[in-house]
């Protein structure tokens, strides 16, 4: 420690060390001094003669270099009934391109030290690199290549859709985005600003489709090239025009059908089955990118449920403990925005929560706005922002993005002091239009058997299931019963499947079906190396009702064992599984409602269920490992191709939900019934028919 | 097996890299100290309308003592509990009021905490931090409560990733307890002993190394250097001068030899290898050649053991190596693999091993060399732009180079590396004689 101190003492000037009087030391913390002035450096423009327009922010601090393509080829672009193309031929442009393969592209960057990518968004798709900015002429080479030479390789593709398929699944397994989902859906109609991907969309992409998207959207008309860093404007416009000078078109602009106009507010119940608590989302549209208004509805969006002081956070949070964060934001795409303001509330005080987060709503747009609570919005806002644009990376991006929404070119260095002027008058006149008291889309995910009727006290409310399908309250009702099987589909069949983690090969399934004297006996047969080895036996009665389960087996190195007698009222029996926590033994006797199936047994039986493209089964499932009886649903999500090594089928598509993970099960349209195929949300592991 | 050697055989071929250096943008910062000891470094930078506020204090779970491991952490957390002026969890909420961010950090040798703040509220930054400084609270209450929040920090973080415990704690098995105790534990230490640890610990703790002459004070950023020394002696200016901390001994002893160790991890499906190897302390004159070595071996899809040993012979499913942790003390040189599935622990480590060998005996290529340089070189520049991350890298030039200079003369010491250094270092250091080699394997309750 003395080392250091004397070397900086040495190193340093004399200290200023005026002492301390007492009175100059702050009790409380000290306010803000006035806003110093922007400092960014000048944006130089240039035009190519292909449209191509190219913005430099010089700046010479760090020899660092940053390029952003901004194209217009986002996801409203997408071809109906193929949602995801815009993604995918984003995820695409960076996995191999001109002579370069997926690694080789990789290496190329990663090896100077250097990043490159690419994402979309509702209107844009957007490319990437950050370099040292000698190695300029190496980011336009790659920008160049990713943009006009990709591969889009078939084996890349699949590699995506496997990996966007499993991300999709994981997203509509969370009650937030299925809420969102169907938010922006009813906000935005037949708008493709309301468009989502989803997982038949995703399957039906090929390569032609990502091929005829690039021909058309990804051209220079329309396009911005921005340049921030260490380069002079002759230099990017030499490189510019040799990396893109023989590139030519403009995409097209297409007339989308205007959104819808919501003259009153409707409310759409989302039911999902158990669900313990709420999401509440309430949105309105907003506005085009360039309007006006946008600074003084970001601060009533703050003061709403921006950050820990917002109203919403004291009334939600502090005083009734429903809620820690309730979120506010604005969507700013080029065409109309939306307003959307979020809680994740208890189920009982759903109805509670949405009055109080719409009463609060509406006074942001009806009372004056208190100085203090005003100027600390402003302050939280203003000051944020500079922390957003300290590198030339973020300042690239931001530039892009503000030119792209067609802002002016003083946006930024204008940001700071036109957020600090908006006065308490403008804020509510812009609630009022912005932050809808009257026309608002309420969507709540959450367990309609529990909320429903206190949600018809505030409004006429319309019932969808998790799927966006409609329901009636009836529906609500818990029906849960033994399954109405057909057992001529059981008939003696072996199966098998094969495992795959993260698309490898990495295991085997056998599944073998017999007739006994008593009934049926249905023995499964599962290895993954390493991991899993177990052997599990189900005997059934006459009526395939639970008589016996039997799994014997390893698991990461534990010894597992099941042992289950079932009568229709009773599982007994005793179990030693592997838990999150480590290997757990334990005692069962439970009291199980009739019809009460064995989680082991769900998939022996699926081939007897009687299969429609709209069936719907509620399930009681006895689930060893959890030592409990669970409510689960069993609902057919589409029908389609389902290609595996065993062949192509035509598959209900179905998803049983309730339990600790999500699953999709695959079975073939054709009788007698076959299960193909078995994916679990979220996790990458899937079993498909070997044979 | 076999056929996966050809492959990687036959993809070996690797382009020769451009090879083209440019010094970074210098760094302008004057440092002085006040007379209670507080060493101040201001750098004015005005590129962006934020200023960085960034106290290391020079204590690091290295000046822990048997018996009370984990205090250095837990004062982190307690740094954040309210002071004379600034009530219970107010921090954090001033600087959101601020538009700011704010961060703690406990490492081996030092402690850091940090505030980013737009430039009009420097005030702010320096306020909270010279409040906890000149008056921490700590009660009996706080104390409990943060005691239990490491623990569930420990819970949620370290002990629920796969292999990250197992490797972490490897990473403190490398030197004698009884010779080198600073460097022989864990930072988050034993809740053992913090279940023995009370306030009078604590307030000793702060006592001694939480004075202003244990901390050095940088600021980065768009601010007057005339009126932030002026704010800096009116809030900083009288609080007492500590007593100077006694000195941290580790008496690194030779190479012992080859050492094994074997855990078990519930959370891993697959076998994993790690190999820590003794190296010198950050500021001797071996660490750049060892650290581009690194980058060399496992750093990135296109090292060594990611191209080789994962992607062409798909026995590991990743693979990295580093310097996890910079001393001023004896370091560790680290190579961290897992299994790719019906690989064995053994095979896998014996690959890990003969990799470490051919960079000691072939040697590296200059294209390699290059890449390194270009990966380093550009993390270094990178670094100049964010205030904090400015603020850092003096903190860092002081602490372990003895001086803000070495910011902007560090890079030369990376530039000068021959491939000849890197095949004597590797030899010098990557050597069977001086390896802990670490098995971890799937199952059990570790």
């Amino acid at each position: 420690m003395s080392r250091v101190l004397r070397l900086a003492v040495l190193a340093g000037c004399v200290a200023s060390g005026a002492p301390l009087s007492a009175q100059e030391y702050p009790a409380t913390a000290p306010g803000p001094t006035p806003l110093t002035p922007a400092n960014l450096p000048p944006l130089q423009e240039a035009m190519l003669a292909n449209g191509l327009r190219l913005i430099l922010i010089e700046s010479h601090e760090q020899p660092l270099l940053s390029l952003v393509l901004t194209l217009p080829a986002g996801t409203v672009y997408d071809p109906a009934g193929k949602e995801g193309v815009a993604e995918m031929v984003a995820g695409l442009l960076t996995r191999g391109a001109g002579d370069r393969s997926a690694d080789e592209l990789n290496a190329a960057i990663e090896n100077v030290g250097g990043s490159l990518s690419a994402s979309t968004g509702p209107d844009f798709l957007t490319i990437q690199a950050d370099v040292l900015s000698t190695e300029a002429a190496l980011a336009f080479e790659l920008v160049g290549d990713v943009t006009l030479r990709p591969a889009f390789a078939l084996g890349e593709l699949e590699v995506l859709r496997r990996q966007a398929t499993a991300d999709l699944q994981n997203e509509l397994s969370e009650p937030a985005a299925v809420g969102a989902r169907v938010l922006a859906l009813g906000l935005y109609g037949t708008h493709p600003y309301g468009r989502r991907a989803t997982p038949q969309g995703i399957s039906a992409i090929a390569r032609t489709d990502l091929l005829s998207f690039h021909a058309a959207h990804v051209r220079p008309g329309g396009s911005l090239l921005v340049i921030a860093g260490d380069l002079t404007l002759p230099r990017a416009k030499q490189l510019a025009e040799s990396t893109f000078g023989k590139w030519a078109g403009t995409a097209p602009a297409p007339l989308f059908p205007k959104p819808p106009v919501h003259t009153r507010t409707e409310t759409i119940l989302v039911h999902r089955p158990g669900a313990p608590r709420s999401i509440i989302l309430i949105g309105n549209l907003t506005f085009t990118s360039t309007d006006t208004t946008y600074l003084a509805t970001l601060v009533a969006s703050h003061l709403l449920a921006g950050g820990k002081d917002s109203r919403l956070a004291r009334s939600l949070g502090h005083q009734h403990r429903w809620a820690d964060n309730p979120e506010s934001s604005i969507t700013r795409p080029r065409g109309e925005g939306a307003f959307e303001v979020s809680a994740d509330v208890p189920t009982e005080a759903t109805d509670s929560a949405l009055h109080e987060i719409l009463l609060q709503r509406r006074r942001i747009g009806t009372e004056p706005v208190p100085a203090p609570e005003l100027e600390a919005a402003r302050n939280a806002l203003a000051g944020s922002f500079p922390l957003g644009i300290q590198t030339v990376s973020q300042l690239a991006a931001a530039v892009a993005e503000a030119r792209a929404l067609g802002l002016p070119a003083t946006d930024l260095r204008m940001y700071r002091s036109r957020l600090s002027a908006v006065s308490a008058l403008q804020v509510v006149k812009a609630a009022r239009r912005s932050l809808r008291a009257d026309s608002n889309l309420i969507v709540v995910v959450g367990d309609g058997s529990r909320i429903y009727a206190a949600l018809t006290h505030l409004g006429p409310v319309r019932l969808v299931s998790t799927e966006g399908n409609p329901l009636t309250p009836a529906d609500l009702v818990v029906r849960k019963g033994p399954v109405d099987l057909d057992l001529s589909q059981l008939q003696p069949r072996t199966d098998s499947l094969i495992v795959l983690l993260q698309g490898r090969a990495a295991g085997t399934e056998v599944t073998k079906l017999e007739k006994t004297a008593m009934g049926y006996r249905y023995i499964d047969e599962s290895r993954i190396t390493g991991f899993v080895q177990q052997t599990t036996e189900i005997d059934l009665d006459a009526r395939a009702a639970m008589r016996r389960v039997t799994q014997t087996g390893k698991m990461q190195g534990q010894d597992t064992r099941i042992e289950l007698a079932y009568d229709d009222r009773r599982v007994t029996g005793s179990a030693r599984v592997m838990s999150p926590q480590g290997p757990k033994a334990f005692a069962v006797d439970t009291l199980i409602p009739p019809g009460t199936l064995d989680d082991n047994a769900v998939q022996a039986l699926l081939p007897a269920f009687r299969w429609s493209a709209s069936a719907r089964w509620e399930l009681w499932v006895f689930s060893s490992g959890e030592n409990r009886v669970e409510q689960m649903t069993l609902v057919v999500t589409g029908v389609g191709k389902v290609s595996v090594p065993a062949g192509e089928f035509e598959c209900y598509q179905a998803e049983l939900s309730g339990g600790t993970q999500r699953v999709a099960f695959y079975v073939t349209t054709a009788k007698p019934h076959r299960l193909v195929r078995i994916a679990i949300a979220g996790a990458p592991i899937e079993f498909v028919a070997a044979k | 097996m076999r056929r996966l050697l050809t492959m990687a055989l036959l993809s070996a071929s690797f382009r020769v890299l451009p090879s083209k250096a440019q010094a970074p943008g210098p760094i302008a910062a004057q440092t002085y100290q006040l007379s209670n000891g507080l060493t101040v470094v201001l750098a004015e930078h005005h590129t962006a309308q934020v200023v960085a506020v960034d106290v290391w204090y020079d204590v690091g779970s290295r000046n822990e003592r048997p018996g009370h491991t984990g205090m250095a952490h837990l004062f982190e957390h307690l740094m954040f509990q309210g002071s004379a002026h600034v009530g219970k969890g107010e921090h954090a909420r001033l600087v959101e009021r601020a538009g700011g961010e704010e961060s703690g950090q406990t490492e081996d040798d030092i402690t850091r905490f940090h505030e980013t703040l737009p430039s009009n509220q420097l005030n702010l930054g320096l306020w909270l931090e010279a409040d906890r400084m000149r008056s921490l609270a700590i009660t009996d209450t706080t104390f409990g409560e943060q005691r239990e929040a490491v623990k569930e920090e420990r819970r949620l973080g370290l002990d629920n990733q796969a292999y990250t415990g197992a490797f972490l704690d490897g990473l403190y098995a490398v030197y004698d307890s009884a010779t080198c105790f600073g460097y022989a534990h864990t930072i988050v230490g034993s809740m053992a002993d913090l279940d023995l640890a009370g306030t009078a610990e604590a307030a000793d703790f702060f006592r001694r190394y939480y004075a202003p002459s244990n901390a050095r004070l940088v600021v980065v950023g768009d601010f007057d250097t005339v009126e932030a020394k002026r704010l800096i002696a009116a809030y900083f200016g009288d609080i007492p001068r500590g007593e100077v901390p006694a000195p941290i001994v580790c008496a690194s002893d030779s190479a012992p030899g080859t050492r094994r160790k074997a855990v078990t991890d519930r959370l891993a499906a697959l076998p994993a290898i790690a190999r820590y190897y003794r190296i010198p302390g950050h500021d001797q004159a071996d660490t750049p050649a060892l650290e581009l070595l690194s980058i060399i071996l496992g750093q990135g899809q296109d090292s060594r053991l990611a191209r080789r040993l994962g992607h062409e012979a798909r026995v590991t499913v990743s693979a990295q190596s580093g310097i996890f942790t910079t001393r001023r003390g004896p370091q560790v040189f680290g190579v961290f693999a897992v299994a790719s599935r019906g690989v064995t622990a053994d095979s896998l480590d014996a690959l890990l091993a003969a990799e470490i060998a051919r960079a000691a005996g072939e040697g590296a290529t200059e294209a390699e060399l290059t890449r390194a340089r270009n990966i380093h070189r550009a993390s270094v520049v990178t670094d100049r732009q964010r205030a904090y991350d400015i603020a850092e890298s003096l903190q860092h030039a002081a602490t372990f180079h003895g001086s803000i200079e070495a910011v902007n003369t560090g890079l030369g010491r990376y530039e000068s590396v021959t491939v000849e250094d890197l095949r004597r270092v590797a030899q010098r250091y990557l050597s069977a004689e001086n390896v802990l080699v670490l098995t971890v394997l799937p199952g059990g309750t570790s």
